[in-house]
């Protein structure tokens, strides 16, 4: 038993082994071999040119299915509203984030085609996970999802969509990406 | 084989036991095998088997059969999921979409309706049927309250059999045959009857929803909550649908022992009121002429020093709808630290406490569901449409399933008089007389046999009651003459008093002669004489709790003038009405949907009122107001709970011993059931001395109490009963759907007395009485009996006063 060491080894004990000492050699191609070798990707990709995206003056293409800010529609011939405010979006929502509100349609001064409309459609986008199942729970195809991702917003109460918002189309069309882009 | 008897059976391979005489629906539950139904409902009585949908598969029968109207026999083996059923479940599903209309996104149904949920489970899931659905004009209104959408209607019957074997109003009826049938009225009149909302619960798809919950909510948008209604003494059990913090729409909530599952209208779409802008949120305190939204801390202070100036000159009106602990904190501070017997909870004239012992003995009081045991009923004193409205429709259900034998005895013509075997009237105001009378009928030596037509009349209900299985239905003047005749038919009572509480609060001591428990007390004034002594100065301070006594109280005028001179009123009130007018300071009061405490019922359950929605604004739990208030006079209480508030009071009602919250749970209990019962302070045997019960005078009638003599008016003179319309109240007023019920003044009387006053034809009478006089439509009644005629009270034009007066009636001057 070496006197260097203070402690009784036992099975606790793990002697390290150390590697060699740094130098010769081996320790320069440590120092820029493997540099160099980073080098080579990076000038190589020099010739490609800049791919950044100058956001927000450009925007980033998206798929045709990407799931954006929701869209209420309307018809077009009769400009009345398709949801007729069944609350099944609601019943959907994982993230319970859709309010519905229903009232009857006066016949005289119809809001959806249907007996009732939304009086109120609010959709809490703060707690929305985009998952679209409103979309596939409507059975008028009233809610579909936008393509719109630019939801930020200085105040959580400003992300609360309601439906005169979601009927609106939006300021600025989002570019879609083109076939086979 | 008895019904009864506990049997087995196979259904699905699973021995399944079950009493046999069930149906074949209910027992398979036993096994945890549903089958499904559409007509089948048992609070409708015996099953039609009129939808097709719970055909089954019974072995040694060669066809399917409906399970809803199959009793089960021992070994009886059942197949319910076979090919052959599942083909008959589909083809029933089938069949029934062929004319439904796929519209469930705008039904007010989907989500909670049972066709959706039978389509999915026992559907074929896919429709072959390309014709076009038959089409009926929709929605229209089949009542004010009621809207019917005959499209969606898959003529399942029980909405018409509601109309005609519970309700038995009998106005819903199929129209049309075959393919073309549907659900109306004759003539297409609206369908007014007083409980038909629950047509509306019973409808198995979206043909008939109500009007006040159209689109309102979806079931996943909202919460149950479960309370008891307040707004009568039936103190149903409801359930309220609750969205957004606010009542949507009120449910039944089944408790066999109290309703049967149903509701009527006024319980069903009364919650209006309390949603209503009108409440008061704040404590006000008069200043200046009006009343003034102040801080809680300021408007107990000046409460508090309102009543510790009178002391002893204060008296406590506790209205009907008020809790038990509501009104236990009432009298201990009116008993209490301010030392005046002064407290009452009805507007009728005090009963000796001798005499109220009587007739609470827990071994004469009869449950609700007694009624479905006994032999006979007598109905007594009272209609029970107008004062319990729930037990109209009990006692039509044991006349037509249990075939017994109903007696009515009553001054006005009563509702059930239709069903009854026989019915006997009597002038207002001599009940008594005719109690006495009946009484000798069934032996009573104590009393004599009545002569002439009253002694007919009490022979032939006599005739009818089955000594040892009768239960007495009844309200009005409490006389010693009931309890014996109670003894003599070893019959059970049922009290209905005049408030949704009354006997509660009589129990934990709001009436002047007794404390809580119905313990010994100073004697305090009768309501009449509280009113008078308010107008002569003696008493000087009201304290109204949850009271309106101008409208309520018979005598509204004089409570007017009463708390017009009173020196200072405190109202606990939930709107501004006419004995708020008068008040110094105000308390928000809560209603039976916010409120946390414990009612009696007038059987002596003891039922929870639950918290469902929020108070409004600055309203506070009344328990803890009253318990402050308390404490401001000097009397720590210690009650920082409702539950301690009950704590409190079973400690001081000996008979309502230890009772919990959690004793009394969701279906309320009887104390006259429990262990305490035993300490009612009147021993089993033990009546009151027959001398010391003192009647009060104006209960013995006009005619001096001389048993059967009725009064002869003059020719030209009527006899006028009042009766408290079940319309006449103030959930009518502020109910937007209920208001276009609200009773106008009539007066109803016989023919041969409107032959002879020559109003036959006349529209509107002036009704005049020593000076007073009130304008009334006429209604020509002929189950009336000649001489006499009634009036609405609760009107608030004072035909309370009226009562068992003679009065004198000419056609309208200046009327149409």
């Amino acid at each position: 038993m070496s006197p260097e060491f203070p402690y009784l080894p036992d099975e606790g004990v793990v002697v390290v082994q150390r590697g060699p000492e740094p130098g010769g050699v081996g320790g320069a191609y440590r120092a820029f071999g493997e540099t160099l070798r980073g080098l080579k990707t990076t000038f190589a990709r020099i010739i490609e040119g800049p791919v950044t995206i100058q956001y927000p003056e450009e925007k980033t293409p998206v798929y045709p299915r990407f799931r954006g800010r929701h869209k209420l529609h309307k018809f077009e011939d009769t400009g009345l509203e398709k949801c007729v405010g069944c609350s099944l979006c609601a019943a959907a929502c994982p993230a319970d984030c859709i309010r519905v509100v229903a009232a009857e349609n006066d016949p005289d001064d119809r809001v959806s085609a249907g007996e009732r409309y939304a009086e109120v459609y609010e959709i809490n986008l703060a707690r929305c996970i985009f998952c679209g199942y409103c979309e596939v729970a409507c059975p008028f195809d009233a809610i579909t999802m936008g393509h719109e991702y630019e939801l930020a917003d200085y105040n959580r109460e400003d992300l609360v969509f309601t439906k005169e918002m979601l009927l609106a189309e939006p300021v600025e069309r989002t570019p879609l990406r083109r076939e086979g882009e | 084989m008895t019904n009864g008897e506990e049997i087995t059976l196979v259904v699905d391979g699973v021995e399944v036991r079950a009493q046999a005489g069930m149906m074949l629906v209910d027992a398979a539950k036993h096994g945890d095998v549903e089958i499904p139904v559409f007509c089948y409902e048992p609070k409708l009585g015996q099953p039609v088997g009129a939808c097709r949908m719970c055909l089954v598969e019974i072995e040694g029968i060669p066809k399917l059969q409906t399970a809803c109207s199959t009793p089960v026999r021992d070994g009886m083996v059942v197949y319910t999921q076979t090919d052959r059923v599942q083909e008959a479940q589909n083809a029933v599903v089938e069949f029934l979409l062929v004319n439904h209309p796929l519209d469930c996104p705008v039904c007010d149904k989907g989500g909670e309706c049972p066709l959706q949920d039978i389509s999915m489970g026992w559907g074929p899931g896919k429709s072959r049927v390309i014709d076009p659905k038959r089409h009926f004009q929709k929605p229209i209104p089949l009542s004010p309250l009621i809207k019917i959408d005959r499209e969606r209607c898959i003529l399942c019957y029980r909405c018409v059999r509601f109309s005609q074997e519970v309700a038995e109003d009998e106005q819903l009826q199929l129209l049309e045959r075959g393919a073309s049938t549907f659900v109306g009225t004759f003539d297409d009149r609206p369908y007014i009857a007083p409980f038909h909302g629950n047509i509306i619960e019973l409808c198995p798809v979206g043909a008939l929803t109500s009007d006040a919950y159209r689109f309102r909510a979806r079931p996943w948008d909202i919460e149950d909550a479960g309370t008891v209604c307040t707004l009568c003494p039936s103190q149903c059990n409801i359930k309220l649908t609750v969205r957004d913090e606010r009542i949507q729409r009120v449910l039944a909530r089944d408790n066999f022992e109290v309703d049967d599952g149903w509701l009527c209208d006024k319980g069903r779409f009364g919650y209006q009121m309390i949603e209503s802008p009108d409440r008061i949120t704040e404590p006000m305190i008069r200043q200046g002429g009006t009343l003034v939204p102040v801080s809680w801390e300021q408007a107990l202070e000046a409460a508090a020093a309102g009543l510790r100036d009178a002391g002893e000159r204060t008296a406590a009106v506790v209205g009907g709808p008020s809790s038990n602990e509501e009104g236990y904190l009432t009298q201990r501070i009116v008993r209490g630290p301010l030392g005046s017997p002064h407290v009452v909870s009805t507007y009728d004239d005090a009963v000796d406490r001798e005499l109220l012992l009587e007739l609470s003995r827990p071994q004469l009081a009869a449950s609700v569901a007694d009624i479905d045991r006994a032999e006979s009923v007598l109905v007594l004193g009272t209609d029970p449409m107008h004062s319990m409205p729930i037990i109209d429709l009990r006692i039509r259900k044991v006349v037509r399933r249990n075939g017994t034998r109903l007696a009515v005895a009553t001054d006005r013509p009563t509702s059930i008089d239709g069903v009854a075997e026989e019915t006997a009237r009597y002038s207002p105001g001599a009940m008594s007389a005719f109690v006495e009378a009946l009484a000798a009928e069934t032996g009573a030596e104590v009393y004599d046999r009545a002569e002439g037509e009253l002694g007919a009349d009490a022979e032939r209900i006599a005739g009818i009651l089955r000594p040892g299985s009768t239960v007495i239905v009844w309200a009005g003047e409490p006389s010693l003459a009931v309890a014996d005749l109670a003894a003599q038919l070893d019959a059970k009572l049922l009290e209905i008093p005049a408030g949704a509480n009354g006997r509660g609060l009589r129990e934990v001591g709001c009436t002047p002669v007794a404390g809580p428990g119905l313990s010994e007390t100073s004697t305090g004034l009768s309501p009449t004489d509280l009113c008078e002594a308010l107008t002569e100065g003696d008493v000087e301070v009201a304290f109204l709790v949850n009271a309106d006594p101008v409208r309520d109280a018979p005598n509204g005028p004089g409570w007017n003038e009463a708390l017009q001179k009173a020196k200072f009123v405190l109202a606990i009130s939930m709107f501004e009405d006419g004995s708020t007018k008068h008040a110094d300071v105000v308390f928000p009061a809560e209603s039976y949907t916010e409120k946390e405490g414990t009612v009696t019922h007038p059987d002596g359950r003891l039922q929870r009122v639950r918290p469902g929605v929020p108070h409004p604004g600055n309203a506070r739990p009344m328990w803890e107001v009253l318990a402050e208030l308390a404490g401001l006079l000097g009397d720590e209480t210690g009650i920082d709970s409702a539950g301690e508030a009950l704590a409190a009071i079973a400690q001081d009602v000996p008979f309502y011993a230890r009772i919990t919250e959690g004793e009394i749970g969701g279906l309320g209990v009887r104390w006259q059931e429990r262990e305490a019962a035993r300490n009612f302070p009147l021993a089993p045997g033990a009546r009151p001395e027959r001398s010391s019960v003192v009647v009060p005078t104006s209960h013995v009638g006009t005619t001096g109490g001389v048993p059967g003599a009725s009064p002869a008016p003059a020719s030209d003179q009527l006899q006028i009963g009042t009766y408290r319309d079940l319309w006449a109240a103030e959930v009518t007023d502020r109910s937007p759907a209920l208001r276009f019920l609200r009773p106008t003044q009539t007066l109803e009387l016989s023919p041969a007395d409107a032959e002879r006053l020559g109003l036959n034809g006349t529209p509107e009478v002036d009704v005049r009485q020593n000076g007073t006089s009130l304008r009334a439509r006429v209604a020509i009644r002929e189950r009336i009996r000649p001489g006499t005629a009634f009036l609405v009270d609760g009107l608030g034009d004072g035909a309370g006063a009226l009562a068992r007066h003679a009065v004198e009636v000419s056609a309208a001057e200046g009327g149409e």
